[in-house]
């Protein structure tokens, strides 16, 4: 018997980075998965990565939060009574104050913030989820520490935190857990695509990370811990997992 | 000194006003409310203007600031001191609700940030000015968006402030607890029946003044401030430590 037989997780952004390993971890760990991609290649991944293991895979569009009620409605039944959710999903955005215009902030902010809240309300519907239900959320250092460009990316991360404090304070109630993992740099497709726009290949947000890059299973592991029953005194919180950095 | 005030009608938006003018500042006003209160009627300084539209329609901003600023007007800062508020339980925290918060309390903040800091318009070792809330670091049963709101103009002032201090120009927020001016907002009136008067109680030196606010404000705007940057100062009457 693993660890989460039997337990229903949904994975939100779960083809690429942390949201796939941590897919892997839990298949591997008997849970009963419903993934979620925003792209056709996203979905063909998840598809191949996991031909016959039962597992439900659907695509939402992040970037538009109102369209998530069908799409979750039209993939879940009355059988399916949730124990974690993990919402991996994050639009990176690198742009000068000069740029920032409300359409590219308010895109962030939808695929960011406002999916993150709608999808939490459509999992906390009645009979949906069962008591201990876990809920996480990734954010990033830079909703603690600014830098430039940043602006709307911290912004949208920062929101989710504020948002994870009032839920839990709302949810306890339920006997749902809400926290945010605050992460660092990790070594995911995402960050290979940043470095690639940069003009020096030296990350200095390293150097002050002083434990590292961070692995995808380096953050996979706080997660199986936050999903699981051995964290059942945390909420309402943002976990550092950043290699030191805010330290 | 000429310095922008973006004000949604507050109490406190007039009382910066009121204490720049003061302090022989030029001021010039943008309100969503057209209607000016009594006292400002009577101050007729010519140190003073007034203009209104709805910047919560953030595409009119670029247009509007071309006929209040005109070219070669140069402001040395500016203070948001507009947005909304509102309580809402999760389950009825709907998408268009989450927006209608992100867009007075962010979108607009950012916009006017945008336009109002390029180089022609924003003097070299400007100050820019938030209100933001300590709803930013404490939740609140069913303040899910306010808090999300308030929490990302606190994240993106730290964004700007490091972007922007090559031209010595200066970005703060003030985490504001709860201040005598929003007591008359009917969001308030929800929160007591929502019984947020436990939470008003937490403030342990009660309700802090409008002015008291305004003059936190006038400070961070003025060159005493001038090693104050990327922060999010809290003016909350001892409420986060109770």
């Amino acid at each position: 018997m693993g660890k989460f037989e039997n337990k229903y997780i949904l994975i939100t952004g779960a083809s690429k980075g942390i949201g796939f390993t941590l897919a892997e971890n839990l298949d591997n760990l008997g849970a009963k998965l419903i993934l979620h991609a925003s792209s056709e290649d996203g979905i063909n991944k998840l598809t191949e990565s996991f031909a016959n293991k039962g597992h439900l895979i659907f695509r939402a569009d992040f970037s538009d939060p109102l369209s998530l009620e069908e799409a979750w409605q039209s993939q879940i039944n009355q059988d399916i009574k949730l124990d974690g959710f993990v919402n991996c999903v994050g639009l990176r955005s690198r742009r000068p104050l000069n740029l920032l215009k409300p359409a590219h902030v308010m895109n962030i902010l939808h695929a960011n913030v406002a999916s993150f809240i709608e999808m939490c309300r459509l999992v906390c519907r009645k009979n949906g989820f069962n008591p201990g239900l876990s809920i996480i959320t990734i954010s990033s250092i830079a909703a603690h520490s600014g830098g430039p460009g940043v602006t709307a990316y911290a912004a949208s991360k920062a929101a989710t935190e504020a948002a994870v404090r009032c839920m839990s304070k709302e949810l306890f109630k339920k006997e749902v857990r809400v926290n945010s993992l605050v992460c660092g740099q990790v070594n995911t497709e995402a960050y290979s695509d940043l470095m690639e726009t940069k003009a020096s290949a030296d990350d200095v947000i390293l150097e002050r990370q002083y434990l590292g890059l961070g692995s995808t299973q380096n953050i996979t592991d706080i997660l199986l811990f936050l999903l699981g029953k051995e964290s059942c005194f945390i909420t309402g919180s943002s976990i550092p997992a950043d290699g030191g950095y805010l330290s | 000194m000429m310095y922008c005030i973006i004000n949604d009608g507050g109490d406190t938006g007039y009382c910066i006003v009121e204490q720049l003018v003061q302090l022989n500042h030029e001021v010039i006003l943008i309100d969503r409310k057209d209607q000016l209160p009594d006292s400002f009627i009577k101050m007729k300084s010519n140190r003073f203007s007034f203009y209104s539209f709805d910047f919560y329609q953030t595409h009119l901003i670029e247009s509007e600031l071309k006929n209040i600023l005109l070219p070669g007007k140069k402001i040395n800062g500016f203070v948001y001191s507009a947005g909304i508020g509102g309580v809402r339980p999760l389950a009825l925290t709907s998408t268009t609700f989450v927006s209608e918060m992100m867009n007075a309390n962010l979108y607009a903040f950012l916009e006017f940030a945008r336009l109002l800091s390029k180089k022609t318009r924003l003097e070299i070792g400007g100050s820019i000015v938030a209100i933001s809330s300590v709803s930013s670091i404490k939740g609140l049963k069913s303040k899910i968006a306010y808090s999300a709101s308030k929490a990302a103009l606190d994240a993106a002032i730290r964004g700007m402030a490091a972007e922007l201090a090559e031209r010595k120009i200066r970005v703060n927020s003030i985490r504001k607890g709860w201040v005598e001016a929003d007591l008359k907002h009917d969001f308030i009136q929800d929160n007591i029946a929502l019984s947020a008067q436990d939470d008003h109680a937490r403030q342990l030196l009660g309700t802090i003044g409008t002015a008291d606010l305004a003059k936190l404000v006038c400070f961070l705007l003025s060159d005493e401030s001038r090693f104050i940057s990327g922060t999010n100062v809290l003016l909350d009457g001892a409420y986060t430590i109770s």
